[in-house]
């Protein structure tokens, strides 16, 4: 039996946290000021935690602490939906993850389909454009996206956002106080961008082991899953690990064969849909009863979608892989569940297709080389997840 | 806030009591659909039915909509729908209740949380509406989706099924006045605080309906799951393995004078309706699991003890029928289970409850949600829809009320309102409706 001593006090200090604030009441301070969270989330971004590297500050978004509370308020105000059920922080979700752990695709307003994975907000300050498709430049201008598709916010135009804010009594002055003027397109990306760049987290037992020196923060079980990440399983091609700091994304797109097995294999498969109608019977159900309920599950052709080349078929973006164990499911469709799920489909050689990315190849890792890996995925786990979970519970969500 | 309501529950203890025995002197416990024991029933001929209706993109204005019926059989729009009332936007109309004088009735919205409170006793045949509540959330501290509206003396009791911070399972019951002014907000028990219920192995802190049988001082409620679940479309929802995961597994017995629980059952596969027996001397309760296709009779042992037990299959549980409304019938010696996915309605003899037996079923249409019985068990009316994304896709869309007799052997269809063909939507609940409850005689 391995132990490992860091990650189990973060499990513990995560769960005593947990039963201290979680169902009610929510954890707001009494007179509603998220100050002494905002100073501590500049700090964080001046230094980020041990294993992350500086974060790069456009020019034209200093960040600033009126700006991170007001980004903060607004990432969780669900009236900034068209019929006030979705905020952002209802498909990234501080206690699941950033994301929601509990479906493969989140659902928008009315309950509409989407068809992808809704990605973290962990480290998100790093990206170098947004989403699985890479079709966004930066978190400044990423929030129309949401705001305004029909199947996530829906709103119907974005100066309906605006009369939102404006209607709404609790928001006099933010704007003015953090940018002098009144909200509009521009600042409102501002001050969204300026919260979410403050979501660090990092200095995780694989941090303090290889970028702290601390040979006893992982076990020899990770350090073996790190040595197959970086060579036989050859993951460290796409997912890098710098000397002095690791991100574990190249920035690129590539083909896993995930695309493609969910756009053609899944999507045509007439096979029974096994359902889990109670935890652990599982009934397998057939296709056309659940075809009756439902509709055609969505197309995506990944990055073609946005370059219309058609070598561009079904590349997606690499993640960063840090928190990983906390955002589950996985991919860009959300189709495996579990770490150990993602690692076996490595180890498969992903899935074959005539656009496979070379570097993704059959591994033999044998069921030790599994466990490993899948220990080294769980060391990257920061340790201040219970800090920016209450962060995120800081504001009053909006309603 | 804590303070508030114990001081309410103070001032209010007397008129529950006053109430229980007003309910004991009456032995009639409930009424026609099985509503609160705190209600005067329609022990005689309904005379409109109010069908709180999705709206439905594509047909009429879209809106969610009160439907009135006209269901007064010498009447020369018997059958027909008499009045329309929309109150704009599609809120997820789902079900609705009655004020315990019968002169409101509750309607929520489980997408917005809205609450529209109509008014069907200053004219029976044409409600208006006379209250929207669009603070739900914010006045209980982040529940999401009013479910059952359930009249208390003076109080109306909403069981919630969501929240706020993930649009997950956990969730709340929660008490207005009948003016329409929050009163509390109870967390249900789950592992992380089990408010001094057993069963914290069973708790998930999902809710559903809310039943009570004040002679014993009890209260159940159910479970189903969260907004992510249901307003999803449901063929993904079937096809993806963590969403499934997040349905309800429990019933919560509850101390009903103090809303304390006391005891959580495990009753796997999303426990739905709850319906107690009438008789006096009938210390039982039956629920449907909705996906493990089960009954479920909630009863006191010989020893005071109350128990949870499966006591019979719905149809052939495999093929996932999908049990949703029941209703007992008022002598507890029949109860008609519908099923969503084979459209079917089964008639189980439950003279001995431990022992249900199916003697009648029925295809009513593609798909059937509710069933309302009119006290005297001859008159059954069903309705189409389950949920705006659950219900049938195309052809198989069935949108009706339908209106049958019952003669003791077979269901004879009365009449049909095509709710698509009218421009209404998609029929949901069916309330009663009476002018001779309103004149004093
Ligand atoms: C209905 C669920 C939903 C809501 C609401 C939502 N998101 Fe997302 N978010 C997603 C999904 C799904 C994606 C990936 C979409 C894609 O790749 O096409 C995403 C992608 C992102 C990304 C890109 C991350 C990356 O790794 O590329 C950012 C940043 C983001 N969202 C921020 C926000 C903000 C800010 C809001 C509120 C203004 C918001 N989201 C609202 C589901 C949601
Ligand atoms: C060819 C580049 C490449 C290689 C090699 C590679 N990955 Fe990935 N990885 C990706 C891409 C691209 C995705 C996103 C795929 C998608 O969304 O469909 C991804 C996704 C993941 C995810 C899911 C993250 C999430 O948040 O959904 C994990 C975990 C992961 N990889 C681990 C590994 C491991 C372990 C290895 C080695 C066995 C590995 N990867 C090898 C490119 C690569």
């Amino acid at each position: 039996m391995v132990t490992y001593p860091r990650s189990a006090s973060i499990v513990l200090a995560a769960i005593l946290w947990t039963v201290i604030c979680i169902w009610p009441p929510h954890f707001v301070a009494a007179d509603g000021s998220t100050e002494d969270f905002d100073q501590r989330a500049l700090a964080r971004v001046a230094t980020p935690p041990l294993g992350l590297p500086k974060v790069f500050i456009p020019g034209n978004n200093p960040l600033t602490a009126a700006k991170i509370a007001l980004g903060r308020k607004l990432f969780f105000d669900r009236r900034l939906s068209h019929n006030r059920t979705m905020s952002c922080g209802m498909c990234h979700i501080p206690e699941q993850g950033f994301t929601n752990n509990e479906v493969a695709t989140p659902i928008g307003v009315r309950g509409r389909s989407l068809r992808r994975n809704a990605p973290t907000s962990y480290n998100i300050a790093y990206l170098e454009s947004m989403f699985h498709d890479a079709r966004d430049t930066s978190l400044e201008t990423q929030i129309f996206g949401p705001l305004l598709a029909r199947e996530e916010m829906a709103n119907p135009s974005i100066g309906f956002v605006f009369a939102t804010i404006e209607a709404a009594p609790d928001y006099e002055d933010l704007f003015e106080t953090a940018f002098d003027e009144p909200a509009n397109a521009h600042n409102l990306g501002l001050a969204l961008a300026s919260y979410e760049r403050t979501i660090l987290s990092a200095n995780s037992p694989f941090d303090q082991w290889k970028y702290g020196g601390d040979e006893s923060a992982v076990s020899a079980q990770v350090k073996l899953g790190f040595s197959l990440f970086t060579g036989k399983a050859g993951c460290a091609a796409c997912h890098l690990i710098g000397d002095e700091s690791a991100l574990f994304t190249d920035h690129a797109l590539h083909n896993t064969g995930i695309g493609y097995n969910s756009d053609t294999v899944i999507r045509a498969s007439e096979e029974p849909v096994q359902v889990e109608i109670a935890p652990g019977i599982v009934i397998p159900l057939a296709r056309k009863t659940v075809t009756s309920v439902g509709l055609p599950r969505l197309r995506d052709l990944g990055r073609m979608e946005v370059t219309h080349d058609t070598s561009d078929l079904f590349l997606f973006k690499t993640p960063i892989l840090r928190n990983v164990a906390l955002s589950a499911p996985y991919m860009h469709d959300g189709s495996l569940r579990t770490l150990e799920e993602v690692v076996r489909f490595y180890d498969q050689g992903g899935h074959p297709n005539p656009g496979l990315d070379p570097l993704v190849q059959t591994l033999k890792l044998g069921d030790n080389g599994i466990t490993a890996l899948v220990a080294f995925l769980e060391s990257l786990t920061g340790d201040n997840v219970a800090e920016l979970e209450a962060d995120g519970r800081s504001t009053e969500i909006g309603n | 806030m804590k303070l508030n309501y114990f001081a309410f529950s103070l001032a209010t203890s007397f008129a529950l009591a006053f109430a229980f025995s007003v309910a004991s002197l009456n032995s009639a416990q409930a009424d026609e659909t099985c509503q609160s024991p705190y209600m005067s029933p329609i022990t005689g001929q309904e005379e409109y039915v109010y069908v709180w209706t999705l709206g439905m993109e594509g047909v009429g204005d879209a809106s969610d909509k009160l439907v009135t019926i006209d269901t007064r059989p010498d009447s020369d729009t018997y059958g027909k729908v008499i009045n329309s009332l929309s109150v704009g936007d599609r809120h997820e109309a789902h079900h609705s209740g009655l004020s315990e004088d019968r002169r409101f009735l509750w309607a929520g919205g489980l997408d917005d949380s809205k609450i529209f409170i109509f008014d069907i006793a200053s004219d029976p045949s044409k409600p208006t509406l006379s209250k929207t509540i669009d603070s739900f959330v914010k006045d209980t501290g982040g529940a999401v989706g009013p479910h059952t509206f359930y009249a208390l003396p003076g109080r109306m009791l909403i069981t919630a099924l969501s929240n706020d911070r993930d649009h997950g399972g956990k969730t709340a019951l929660v008490e207005y006045t009948n003016d329409g002014e929050f009163i509390s907000t109870q967390w249900m028990p789950d592992a992380s605080d089990m408010k001094g219920a057993l069963g914290k192995e069973n708790a998930d802190g999902y809710n559903y309906d809310v039943r009570v049988l004040p002679r014993k001082n009890v209260m159940l409620t159910s479970a189903f799951t969260g907004w992510s679940n249901y307003m999803m479309d449901f063929g993904k929802m079937l096809a993806d393995g963590e969403a499934m995961k997040r349905f309800g597994q429990t019933v919560t017995l509850w101390d009903l004078h103090a809303r304390t629980p006391k005891k959580v059952f495990k009753v796997p596969g999303a426990p739905l309706e709850i319906r107690w027996a009438r008789q006096d001397n009938h210390n039982w309760a039956f629920t449907t699991t909705a996906l493990t296709s089960k009954i479920w009779l909630i009863y006191e042992d010989d020893s005071g003890e109350w128990q949870a037990k499966e006591v019979a299959d719905i149809g052939v549980p495999a093929d996932i029928p999908l049990p949703v409304d029941i209703s007992i019938s008022a002598d507890d010696t029949k109860l008609w289970v519908n099923s969503f996915l084979d459209g079917t309605t089964r008639l189980f003899d439950i003279s001995d409850p431990h022992n249900p037996k199916m003697v009648f079923e029925k295809k009513i249409g593609t798909q059937v949600n509710m069933v309302s019985q009119s006290w005297d068990g001859k008159r059954l009316y069903y309705s189409s829809s389950l949920l705006a994304n659950w219900d049938k896709k195309g052809e198989d869309n069935q949108q009706y009320v339908k209106l049958y007799t019952w003669d003791g052997t077979a269901l004879n269809q009365e009449f049909e309102v095509d709710f698509v063909k009218e421009g209404l939507g998609r029929a949901h609940q069916m309330r009663f409706g009476a002018a001779s409850l309103y004149t004093s005689g």
